[in-house]
């Protein structure tokens, strides 16, 4: 195993494991600022983190094993997606392979077990904002396999080390396809980490939760570990962004150096989106998807004439 | 007498599964071979074994589960004799070598199970949906008998004449087949007898129903696509691609809404038909475009997701029969709470939701990720047209697998799961050790297929009628892809779960009612199967077209009662099958004025007949 290697893992373990609650952190900062407050400071969500971890558990009446396994399942699962994500176009194998498409079906796991822990709480509130999670992530799904079908065909591998490689360069730049699929991806982004125009973080309203909505009932290290499980899907969709969609470099080394600094300038990017846009209807999320979905689509069809 | 008949059978069935997956591994073929004559032949080779190994593995379990689940008496015991004959016709159509056993078979296949519904029930309703089911097949299932004939005509029953490519005559016993096994197979649209008749009969014949007659349908398209025709036209390959989309879209968006658990599983056969469909489509693309090896990859996807679809639908099914016998009730509004009251079904039927919904590491994640990883070689081969198709699939069977997710976690929440709802559901009881052993051991073999896919899989490329090979691991990797070590994710899914369980460790408060922003839980501000999928039902309003009706009665200015109903009507049935149903009627109260009954008439008809068969003749028409 070579040096970069090794160090492609440590910074994968690491930055996955670690250093994902600062992704939100960031992205809370750079709103406040932009908002004319002071905010919080990027390390909020670490702080928070300590305070439940010390907070005992309150478990609903009647609720069963599937509420208290809901949410070590749902952080399991994320971290077995930081496993498959790398985060340059050399890494060792960490056992769960290296798939694009094995990606999709670990979120949705997550959302399963969380959707069906509400059911087990029998709130109405948990119950909507499940139920809307999983009608956007409709959209979500089959606009995040396109997008990642025009790297993937663009590289000839779905094996994200092959795709890391492949797009290397300035080719988002260079090939449309690309920055179609960049399109498509940037929307993914923007519903994966919960986000306006279609989420909206910071509400305390039940009736316009979305993905804060299903963790009403939990507290505790169980909302510990459901909050670290929102930190890693940031982590995972904007390490993608960056080295598949974004340029990137060439080589290794260059790769790990610049993925600190993409990943702050992204951060900046969604907290200057949240400010920017509001909130949309709910029911018109699923069309902005679609309007992503179009974009891949059109990325593989000019991927598809410049192969002829 | 009936329960000791069942047990017989299942023993048998048991065998025949061993047998089959004996045959499987050995890869010979066993007994006659496929000609086209009109002596009765049998044999075996790769994919009859598949399908018989198959047969047994869902036959043995479902067939245990019915003795205790049939009543004894007269019309138990009628069910387990037709049941033990509905399997030996689904081995025929199976083994079968010429076309006339081949036929036979698939036709009482069909008869058997109206029987066994007839039997079970004798009510109007019954009677009824007995009649479509054997009109729809019967009608569109007249193609599997063109498709069969004409191929056995040109010698190329069991693939021993080369049609030439293009060919008028391929593409007529392609487009039959595909028509009459493809209604056999619930595709849509010719699917509207599926959901009537699957929910009806008893849940083992259910079970058996979704689990394996329309899988011998299955079987009967791979035949006559994939190895007796050669290599079919492109065009071909997009009609059955985008059949496969329809299927497995259109299924999974019609099931979120029903509210009968049987039925809803039936919309959900016609969605995993669609995905099994869509390998089979890719296929066919692929091995037009000259990309052999992964063409028999998709094959081997589609082969594998028809034998993980058989064993979880037929473990829901039965789970759905014991819930039913427990709780006395289908409605899954007015089932909950049954994880807690009955443990190993309820564990059971949560594993197979895990698995239809096609999430790790069950083994309908594996086979549906092989089905996307087919599907994303479609536009890799080269082909602007059938590039896109594929890749439209791609995001069909994306939408599909999280549409299924809403919808078995539905299924899972009112079932399984919250407080009962009615006071039948809080009295269930744990299903007898016949009956939980059966829905345990198709779970088991849902992990164990989940975790190994490989093993199989490597054996199903082998059974492409092309050469391609692969290595056989325990995972899936395969070339151009970043693999799917499956161990390795049930190890890291399942250990990281535990290590976070031990971590979290028991700092338990006393407990606390659910916050509900201040007000009381009561039942009636529990959400419901409509309420759940109301988004869905919101943002595909302009393709549903959902209609409701709200009635408010008052009295003197007061509100006294607000009804509610709503529905989602079934598009292709109402605008499509109901009006052609009604020009046939129309068409045939026409030609009843052609039979007055009066033998004058009929003489005046005869005349005429040989009037202008004769001008006929003399003008040089004919003859």
């Amino acid at each position: 195993m070579s040096a970069t290697s090794l160090a492609s893992a440590a910074v994968q373990l690491v930055g996955g494991f670690l250093l994902a609650p600062l992704l939100p952190g960031l992205v809370q900062h750079w709103k406040a600022r932009l908002q004319g407050r002071r905010g919080p400071t990027p390390l909020q969500p670490y702080r928070e983190l300590r305070r439940l971890w010390d907070k005992s558990v309150v478990d609903p009446e009647g609720t069963g094993l599937v509420y208290r396994l809901a949410p070590s399942m749902a952080a399991a699962s994320l971290a077995v997606a930081v496993l498959l994500v790398p985060v340059a176009a050399r890494a060792p194998g960490l056992g769960v392979g290296r798939d694009v498409l094995a990606l999709v079906g670990v979120l949705a796991l997550a959302r399963f077990v969380v959707a069906a822990a509400c059911w087990d709480v029998a709130n109405g509130f948990s119950l909507m904002g499940a139920s809307r999670d999983l009608t956007i992530a409709v959209s979500v799904e089959a606009t995040l396999v396109l997008a990642v079908a025009v790297a993937a065909l663009l590289s000839g591998t779905t094996s994200l080390l092959g795709i890391v490689a492949g797009t290397a360069g300035t080719a988002v730049w260079s090939n449309p396809a690309l920055a179609l699929g960049a399109v498509a991806f940037a929307l993914v982004v923007i519903a994966e980490t919960g986000r306006q125009p279609v989420d909206n973080p910071d509400t305390h309203l039940e009736l316009t939760m979305i993905h804060e909505g299903p963790l009403l009932e939990y507290a505790g290290r169980d909302l510990a570990l459901l909050q670290w499980a929102a930190a890693a899907r940031h982590w995972i969709v904007l390490v993608l962004a960056t080295q598949v969609f974004l340029p990137h470099a060439h080589r290794v080394w260059l790769q790990l150096a610049l993925l600190p600094l993409v990943l702050v300038v992204l951060c900046g990017a969604l907290a200057a989106a949240e400010t920017a846009t509001a909130k949309m209807r709910m029911l018109l999320a699923p069309r902005l998807l679609a309007v992503g979905a179009v974009a891949a689509l059109l990325g593989i069809a000019s991927l598809l004439v410049q192969g002829t | 007498m009936t329960t000791t008949l069942l047990r017989v059978q299942a023993a048998g069935l048991a065998v025949l599964g061993v047998v089959g997956f004996l045959a499987l591994a050995g890869g010979d073929t066993y007994g006659a071979s496929f000609s086209n004559g009109l002596e009765p032949r049998f044999g075996i080779d790769g994919l009859t074994a598949f399908f018989l190994a198959m047969l047994g593995l869902v036959g043995a379990p479902t067939l245990a589960f019915a003795s205790r689940y049939l009543e004894p008496g007269p019309r138990g015991r009628a069910i387990a004799v037709l049941i033990g004959l509905f399997v030996l016709m689904l081995a025929d159509v199976l083994c079968a070598r010429d076309p006339l056993t081949f036929l036979a078979g698939w036709e009482l296949m069909t008869l058997i199970p109206a029987a066994m519904i007839l039997v079970s029930r004798s009510d109007r309703d019954a009677r009824r949906t007995v009649f479509v089911y054997v009109a729809v097949t019967h009608l569109a299932g007249a193609g599997t008998w063109v498709a069969v004939l004409l191929a056995a005509h040109a010698g190329a029953f069991g693939g021993g004449t080369v049609i030439a490519r293009g060919s008028g005559l391929q593409i007529a016993i392609a487009l039959t087949a595909l028509v009459g096994m493809g209604t056999k197979a619930g595709v849509m649209p010719l699917h509207s007898w599926l959901p009537r008749a699957h929910p009806i009969a008893p849940a083992p014949v259910s079970a058996l129903m979704s689990g394996v007659m329309i899988k011998v349908a299955v079987y009967g398209l791979i035949r006559v696509l994939v190895e007796w025709l050669g290599v079919l036209p492109l065009w071909i390959g997009v009609i059955v691609i985008c059949l496969g989309a329809l299927s497995a879209v259109g299924g999974v968006v019609y099931a979120l809404f029903q509210h009968d658990l049987k039925r809803l599983l039936a919309f959900h056969s016609i969605e995993n038909i669609g995905i099994i469909v869509l390998g089979i489509g890719a296929c066919l693309l692929l091995r037009a475009r000259g990309s052999d090896t992964w063409a028999a990859f998709a094959l081997a996807a589609a082969l594998l997701h028809t034998l993980n679809h058989a064993v979880f639908k037929s473990l829901l099914f039965l789970g759905a029969g014991s819930f039913e016998r427990s709780a006395g009730s289908l409605e899954i509004d007015r089932l909950g709470g049954l994880l807690r009251r009955m443990p190993w079904t309820g564990g059971a039927f949560l594993v197979g939701a895990l698995a239809i919904a096609g999430l790790p590491p069950l083994n309908g994640f594996a086979s549906e990720w092989l089905t996307l990883q087919a599907l994303i070689h479609v536009p890799a081969a080269g082909g602007i047209g059938d590039g896109l198709v594929g890749a439209v699939a791609l995001a069909a069977l994306a939408a599909t697998a999280a549409l299924a997710v809403l919808c078995f976690v539905k299924v899972v929440g009112l079932v399984l799961l919250g407080p009962p709802r009615t006071a039948a559901a809080a009295a269930a009881t744990e299903a007898p050790v016949a009956m939980r052993s059966a829905v345990l051991l198709l779970a088991g073999a849902c992990v164990v297929l989940g975790i190994a896919p490989g093993l199989l899989f490597g054996r199903l490329v082998g059974l492409a009628p092309w050469h391609a090979a692969v290595a056989t691991n325990v995972g899936l990797h395969l070339p151009g892809t970043g693999g799917l070590p499956t161990a390795g994710f049930a190890v890291a899914l399942l250990g990281l779960t535990a290590a976070l369980v031990a971590l979290r460790g028991h700092r338990v408060a006393a407990p606390a009612p659910t916050w509900t922003s201040g007000q009381l839980v009561e039942a009636q501000l529990r959400l419901t199967s409509a309420g759940f999928t109301k988004p869905l039902r919101l943002v595909l309003e302009t393709v549903l077209r959902p209609q409701r009706e709200i009635a408010v009665r008052t009295e003197h200015g007061v509100v006294q009662e607000v009804s509610y109903s709503g529905r989602i009507p079934q598009l292709l049935e109402e605008r499509v099958f109901a009006p052609a149903v009604q020009f046939a009627l129309a068409g045939a109260r026409h030609a009843r004025r052609l039979q007055t009954g009066r033998l004058g008439t009929y003489v005046a008809y005869l005349i005429a007949l040989v009037l202008v068969l004769l001008t006929a003749a003399k003008t040089g028409l004919i003859g």
